[in-house]
């Protein structure tokens, strides 16, 4: 049973595990680079600049520092809680990336082998990632637990009550591109657009960008980022879920939330962008589609730093009503019209 | 008695108009283009200790300096009148008798010593001085490890400015960060000027 053909398989499909994990990793250092230059330039300031060139290596020297920090857990803190927590933020988030197709199938030089570049075509794809996803959040109510503070405490709790909230907004918003694509297979959805930006979910007038907007409100609010960062907001909760972690572990959900942003990037991209299709469909002119994924996906975390730096943050309950009473009715309707227009 | 009259304010309710503009997020697109804009436009931070450095205007009040005249003789007489003006008390001057043609009169200082740790920068010794000798200057990096080192003597008083009196001022110039024995300087290239808006 156990034959060559086989052992390639799973060495390859090791080979992107590996390859999109360190990927992975190493992104946080890159972004947070890039979301300190946009905060400083939106300030008309330099942002980072004393180490290396431009100070991009700024983001290593952070690094450094956090490794020689004091690991310093309370007192008083659910001492297992308080060291899983990070991670528990963290695994879901890289989990994601197992089901988000990053390019078709590609033909290896020298060899006909083809690659795919995604590391698993699930049928149920988009349910698995909405499913992992919302498991995240078991991280920043623990971490908010455990850490027996009651600003953390009161982070973790609003950070699930604004999960619980906008996970039926954005399970909407999903719905309403499976309608489109009929496929929840988010290799078939990406195929469904193909052909040029016309063809793509967020040019489906009228329901498209609708829903396209539902799918980013809710994004933001499942991200933690401004204008919906009330989990962690300073004003009122000084750091919020996170604010007896240091060292190491603070790092830790900080590279959760930076790849939790360049996941809801890449689903946005997938959903509504037609994933690594070409703008300009039939007068292409040979740009790797794969490039065109990263570059969409880049566009995608550049607006997010950009509303970081825009927009001042919701109140508690505005958050509430927002998802509540605006998104879910519209949601609702939009199920509605884009059934009729499927007929 | 007379009745309070009790005034209904009547909430403005949200008209047609103002729902529109919130459904195509037209505040949100008004803020975003003010932040792009920024974003795209040039900073205005200064790299001072590295790259730039900002010239004072001639007016600017710095660290003393002591002048002399065309012929290179100290102009301060040692009149003490400085120490008089000065409001914190941290000019020391001790006269001496000189006839060397060391100064303009045949009486020179044979202290003067000022301690900028005291000092408040007011310019009042400055205005008392008869014979403007005693001047502010334009150095403002005055930081130092030991206290000691605040307090300026005549000696170093009595060497020639970085920025020369007669040199505009005002502007940003490209400068260099300089680490040596005696501190850390940032020395400009006056003649590396450097625009920003
Ligand atoms: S500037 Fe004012 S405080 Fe400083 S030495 Fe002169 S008179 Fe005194
Ligand atoms: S600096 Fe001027 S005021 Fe002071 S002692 Fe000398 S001459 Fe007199």
């Amino acid at each position: 049973m156990v034959d060559t053909a086989f052992i390639v398989e799973v060495i390859i499909i090791w080979i992107k595990v590996v390859v999109v994990a360190l990927v992975l990793f190493s992104m946080p250092l890159a972004l947070t680079w890039i979301e300190r230059k946009v905060a400083g330039h939106i300030q008309v300031r330099l942002g980072p600049f004393r180490v290396g060139p431009h100070g991009i290596l700024q983001a290593f020297a952070d690094m450094v520092k956090m490794l020689f920090k004091e690991d310093v857990i309370p007192d008083r803190a659910d001492r297992l809680l308080f060291k899983i927590a990070p991670l528990l933020m963290m695994v879901p988030v890289f989990a994601i990336f197992v089901a988000i197709p990053f390019g078709d199938k590609v033909t290896l030089p020298f060899t006909d082998r083809e690659l795919t570049l995604y590391i698993s075509d699930m049928n149920v794809g988009i349910i698995y990632v909405l499913a992992v996803s919302g498991l995240a959040v078991y991280g920043v109510i623990f971490g908010g637990w455990a850490s027996n503070s009651k600003y953390a405490l009161l982070g973790g709790l609003r950070s699930s009550a604004q999960m619980i909230s906008y996970e039926v907004v954005m399970t909407f918003a999903a719905v309403g591109v499976v309608m489109l694509a009929n496929s929840l297979s988010l290799v078939d959805i990406v195929r469904s657009q193909s052909g040029g930006f016309w063809h793509w979910n967020i040019l489906y007038l009228p329901v498209g960008p609708v829903w396209f907007f539902i799918f980013f409100i809710a994004g933001l609010a499942e991200l933690n980022r401004i204008p919906f960062d009330l989990p962690e907001d300073e004003g009122t909760l000084a750091a919020g879920y996170h604010v007896e972690y240091s060292g190491m572990r603070f790092a830790f959900f900080m590279l959760g939330e930076y790849v939790a942003m360049v996941s809801i990037s890449a689903l946005a991209v997938v959903l509504f962008f037609g994933g690594w299709d070409d703008p300009l469909g039939p007068f292409a002119f040979g740009i790797p589609p794969i490039l065109w994924f990263v570059a969409k996906v880049m566009v995608f975390i550049y607006i997010f730093m950009w509303i970081r730096f825009t927009l001042p943050r919701y109140r508690y309950d505005q958050l509430m009503t927002i998802g509540w009473k605006v998104l879910i009715p519209i949601s609702m309707a939009n199920v509605l019209v884009t059934g009729f227009m499927r007929i | 008695m007379n009745e309070k009259k009790v005034k209904i304010v009547k909430r403005d309710t949200p008209g047609a108009l103002d729902l529109a503009k919130k459904t195509v997020f037209l505040d949100f697109i008004k803020g975003l283009s003010i932040t792009l804009r920024y974003n795209l436009s040039r900073s205005i931070t200064i790299r001072y200790p590295d790259e730039e450095k900002w010239i004072p205007y001639p007016r600017f009040r710095g660290a003393h300096t002591l002048n002399r005249d065309e012929e290179g003789r100290e102009l301060c007489v040692a009149c003490e009148l400085c120490v008089k003006a000065c409001p914190t008390n941290c000019i020391t001057v001790v006269p001496m008798e000189d006839d060397t043609g060391k100064g303009i009169a045949d009486r020179v200082a044979k202290v003067w010593e000022v301690d900028l740790a005291r000092c408040f920068f007011c310019g009042y010794c400055e205005d008392a001085c008869p014979t403007t000798a005693v001047r502010l200057g334009r150095d403002y990096e005055l930081a130092c490890f030991e206290l000691d080192k605040a307090r300026k003597t005549k000696e170093e008083l009595l060497k020639p400015q970085s920025v020369p009196e007669d040199f505009e001022g005002g502007i940003i110039v490209q400068a260099k960060l300089q680490r040596t024995k005696s501190g850390i300087k940032v020395k400009p290239n006056l003649w590396k000027k450097k625009e920003k808006k």
